[in-house]
């Protein structure tokens, strides 16, 4: 308690230390004015006993230390003291503090609101208790040539896998799904996902109101829903009453039973446009055992290890489970080879992001280091005017340690403005450009300014504050007191070390911007490539929007048919419609791996393992309406019946792939495996290749089959009483902007089914405008990083030349009355500048060529090496060098002759 | 100068924070002079201390909260800074006398034994 008492009072006396010391005077003052009574008084003259007092009290000075030791912490007080000391010089220069701080800020805010997204997305562990333990589990398909997908697994794997395993608490599997959501309201489209209960019990997150569903509950096929907080709050305004409550989901009645809290997020996708806002059990049908749907990799798989059960040990365990599986498959499928996969949660949500935020972090630091060099470079400029005070304190007996602390102080303070307003800055960034992510990214939810976020940022005021203030402790250490004072008044060339050292730093900043450069430079490049790739279809003119028929209600094809055709019937009569058409796979919508056929005639060079082409089901004039070309052959035409000859068109890529050179029109393939009994379908149509992702993506081999044939050519693999056709996109190619049929088109789907709705009504051209975002966001980020590093190197070089300029100018104007022409002066000044450039340039080459490794898988269409861009690059470093030392040299040129004469 | 027979002892730590506490206590309040001439005399002047050295010892006890300094008049109407023992200063007293006999006694047997 008393020392509890004493900690305060001695801190606190930190700060009222002037009132403590006048006390403190007048005490020892009253006391050596009483000793000196009792002197007196003993008979001693007043000159005596002054003496005596004095002598008898000891060292008034030494007193007063003992004191101040006692009553406070002498280090504190002293740093407390020199921060007084710095905060005054910084008043006193208002200009270059201000500069400082801004560009300390504007480094460490960009560094700091780019940590926060790694930070969010890569290195905070998953919102779930002890998420360590999570894993996913899946299946490879042997043969499939999937490096860049996500294990998968079929509604089997899913029971074999829950039923067989030993390695885990819990496992389930799930997948994301669409509803439409009516009941109460208007209905709405929702994303949402099925899930087996355990999946609830893996991730062991406690719902925020009622309960969640149970594994039992899941097998007994129970109607119950969890809400997702923010579906709670919009759709039922955060009642609680919602519990209990009966909503429809594509018209299917269900029971809310509980909601999850607001950071709730299962499945982990990318971006936040696709969440999932409810969950419902996974209840599998018994067709998803059958057919077809038993080869459909399409669902995922979580789970929660058991106490010491290693993934790689889970992964063994599954894969004798995946072996007794495919024992098990039925003789259509039994030459698919699978390999099961465990693999942590975490790891498998943001690997793939891992690259782009590497990449930018990496340029964010560069830019930091830069802005660095330049506060260092400010600070040497300073300490060098300063040379003579510091001399004089030198001579004066200030040790160099008290110097030092003195340097690292005044840059510590600089740095801690910088962070502040840094902090503030990367808080207004992360608020206007959280909405700018790329949808590619996982949980943006969590991407914000939170206590590491912060303690970061503390970490680079630190780090920054030392490293700047090492460039003018040199200084203070090289200092030598004679050759300063003696210099006197002449404020002749400064030391040649510090010149050196400035160079160096401007030649290093310079180096990084032309790295910084190059890279920007390259990235433009890959996104004007990008951009003029043939994506295969026509943009323009045209929207497209998806639907999903409720099969609750639309229970028989013929249903589905007439709906489909009315659909077509009406739009087509729409004004201002040109052609109408349905497709089962949107182009610039999304790829995946597609799925095995089997062309005839073909044989395969050893172990190329399944073909695997990107199916898409046509209906109406969907060629037409996305503008794929037909390059052989024909479309498909109303006479593509169910019952007539089954057709195919493939894409020119499938065709040269299987048929090179050769005609395809009149060949054959068919769906599944070799064993798989399929029909053969003939190939009607050759069409060109359509991009399915983003323009900088992979060209799939695609087919296209009409939407009436679909279930004729699966063969052994259509499931009894299937459907088809009761999903897709409707793309609609305008004759007038495509913004302008919005509404038509829902009034005409309204005025067939009044509570169906388009989901996802989007022109094409924002489509595929979406689909360059990501690269569209880093290749901005990285060109801002770029700018933000030249201006920095710019503003470098200019302080540099500057400086040495002012310092001289005596030499110029000595030199100017020795008949040097003005223009020679000009040549001279510039020629420093340009030195300090080339040498800069040299080196962000050879950087640039040791960064491109980094850089390669960002490119699109460009070598990393591209001699354009690089020519480019340095062209322009060194013209902007120039421009940046023609303002000083400009001054020196007009330097008056006089001083020469006048001296200071 | 201390004479050469009377050869003068160095304070154990913490010892002179007693020592002015007790002072204080026995004396009513005092001011820094008062308790160095009390000190010198009843160490007879063993304890021959710069009287600047005693203002330590009154800060850290000031800011324990064992004393308490005000500003006052002497008899002879000069201004000085009194010290007077607070509650909390009287407690602690008690305490650290019992801990002083304590540690005294412990040392003093334990040379005892040693002889």
């Amino acid at each position: 308690m008393k020392y509890l008492r004493r900690l305060f009072l001695r801190i606190s006396s930190l700060f009222t230390n002037e009132e403590i010391e006048a006390e403190l005077d007048r005490e020892i003052a009253a006391h050596l004015a009483l000793l000196e009574e009792e002197f007196q008084s003993k008979g001693m003259s007043p000159r005596e006993a002054r003496v005596a007092a004095r002598r008898a009290y000891g060292g008034v000075e030494q007193a007063k230390q003992l004191h101040r030791n006692e009553r406070s912490y002498p280090v504190l007080a002293q740093a407390l003291q020199d921060i007084r000391y710095t905060l005054r010089q910084l008043r006193k220069s208002p200009g270059f503090t201000l500069t400082a701080i801004l560009m300390l800020g504007l480094g460490i805010g960009a560094t700091t609101a780019i940590f926060s997204i790694v930070e969010g997305v890569l290195l905070r562990p998953l919102p779930f208790p002890d998420s360590g333990r999570l894993v996913t589990v899946g299946d490879v398909l042997e043969g499939s040539n999937c490096a860049f997908c996500r294990p998968t697994v079929t509604s089997q794997d899913i029971r074999n896998y829950m039923r067989d395993t030993h390695s885990f608490t819990h496992l389930g599997g799930y997948q994301t799904n669409s509803y439409e959501l009516s009941g109460s309201d208007q209905p709405l489209p929702v994303h949402g996902s099925r899930m087996s209960g355990e999946v609830f019990s893996a991730l062991q997150v406690t719902p925020l109101l009622g309960r969640v569903f149970t594994q039992q509950e899941d097998d007994q096929h129970q109607p119950f829903v969890v809400l997702s907080y923010s579906l709670w709050q919009s759709r039922f305004h955060g009642d609680a009453k919602v519990l209990g409550s009966k909503i429809l989901l594509d018209r299917k009645p269900y029971i809310v039973i509980g909601v999850m809290p607001r950071d709730f997020e299962f499945p982990l996708i990318p971006g936040h446009v696709n969440q999932s806002e409810l969950w419902v059990p996974m209840s599998p049908e018994p067709w998803e055992f059958q057919a077809g749907a038993a080869a459909s990799w399409n669902l995922r798989m979580v789970g929660r290890l058991k106490p010491g059960v290693t993934p790689e040990q889970a992964q063994s365990d599954a894969q004798r489970v995946a072996v007794e599986t495919m024992r098990n498959y039925p003789a259509y499928m039994s030459s698919l080879r699978i390999h099961a996969v465990v693999k942590q949660l975490q790891e498998d949500a943001v690997a793939q992001a891992r690259p782009l935020v590497r990449t930018l972090f990496f340029a964010v630091i560069v830019v930091l280091l830069i802005a660095c060099a330049n506060q260092a470079g400010l600070l040497l400029v300073r300490s060098i005017r300063r040379r003579r005070e510091i001399a004089v304190r030198l001579a004066l007996g200030a040790r160099t340690a008290a110097l030092l602390r003195q340097a690292v102080i005044e840059s510590m303070i600089l740095s801690l403005g910088g962070g502040i307003v840094g902090l503030a800055l990367a808080g207004i960034a992360l608020h206007v450009g959280l909405n700018l992510l790329p949808q590619t990214l996982p949980r943006i939810r969590e991407i914000g300014l939170d206590w590491p976020v912060a303690g970061f940022a503390l970490g680079l005021v630190l780090l920054t504050g030392l490293f700047c203030g090492l460039a003018p402790a040199f200084v203070a250490i090289q200092t030598s007191v004679n050759e300063t004072l003696k210099e006197g008044g002449r404020t002749g060339s400064s030391g040649s070390g510090h010149t050196r050292l400035r160079s160096i730093l401007v030649v290093g900043e310079i180096a990084v911007a032309l790295m910084l450069l190059t890279a920007s430079g390259l990235l433009l490049r890959s996104f004007e490539k990008m951009r003029s790739v043939d994506m295969g279809f026509q943009p323009d003119h045209t929207l497209a929007a998806s639907y999903t028929l409720p099969l609750r209600q639309y229970t028989t094809q013929a249903l589905i048919n007439t709906f489909n055709q009315r659909l077509l019937d009406n739009l087509r009569q729409l004004p201002g419609a040109k052609s109408v058409g349905i497709t089962s796979v949107l182009p610039a919508g999304g790829d995946d791996l597609g799925i095995s056929i089997i062309p005839e005639g073909y044989v395969s060079p050893k172990g190329a393992g399944l073909h695997m082409a990107a199916l898409t089901m046509v209906g109406g004039d969907s060629f037409q309406a996305l503008g794929i070309r037909l390059l052989r052959g024909r479309l498909f035409t109303e006479a593509d019946r169910t019952d007539s000859p089954l057709v195919v068109i493939v894409n020119h890529k499938l065709a040269e792939h299987y048929w090179p050179g050769q005609d395809p029109i009149g060949k054959r393939l068919r769906r599944g495996m070799p064993e798989t009994a399929t029909p053969w379908l003939t190939v009607v149509g050759e069409v060109g290749d359509v991009k399915l992702g983003s323009a900088d993506g992979r060209t799939a081999e695609q087919f296209y089959l009409p939407a009436t044939q679909g279930v004729a050519s699966e063969g052994v693999l259509a499931s009894a009483g299937e459907l088809m056709a009761y999903d897709g996109w409707i793309v609609l190619r305008a004759s007038v902007p495509p913004e302008q049929m919005e509404d038509a088109m829902r009034a005409v789907v309204q005025k067939i089914d009044p509570q169906l709705a388009f989901y996802k009504m989007k022109t094409l051209d924002e489509r595929v405008s979406d689909s360059e975002a990501p690269r569209r966001f880093n290749t901005v980020l990285i060109s801002s990083f770029a700018i933000a590093a030249v201006l920095l190197g710019m503003l470098g070089i200019y302080s540099v030349i500057a400086f040495t300029v002012a310092t001289r100018e005596q030499e110029m104007a000595i030199r100017m009355a020795l008949g040097c022409e003005r223009s020679q002066i000009l040549q001279l000044v510039l020629a420093s500048g340009a030195k300090l450039a080339v040498v800069g340039c040299v080196l962000g080459l050879l950087g640039a060529v040791a960064a491109s490794t980094l850089l390669r898988s960002f490119l699109f269409g460009v070598s990393p090496f591209d001699p354009a861009v690089f020519g480019i690059s340095v062209a322009a470093m060194l013209l902007l060098s120039l421009m940046a030392s023609l303002l000083p040299a400009r001054r020196a040129s007009l330097t008056d002759p006089m001083l020469a004469v006048r001296g200071e | 100068m201390p004479s050469k027979e009377k050869e003068p002892i160095q304070l154990l730590q913490g010892t002179l924070d007693l020592i002015v506490l007790r002072t204080l206590s026995t004396m009513g309040p005092q001011h820094a002079y008062q308790i160095a001439t009390r000190l010198q005399q009843i160490s007879d002047s063993l304890l021959n201390l710069n009287q600047g050295t005693l203002y330590p010892a009154l800060v850290r006890l000031e800011q324990y909260g064992w004393i308490k300094g005000t500003w006052g008049r002497t008899e002879n109407n000069r201004e000085a800074r009194f010290y007077a023992v607070t509650k909390a200063g009287e407690k602690a007293l008690g305490k650290e006398t019992e801990r002083w006999r304590k540690m005294a006694g412990l040392v003093e047997r334990l040379l005892l034994e040693e002889s």
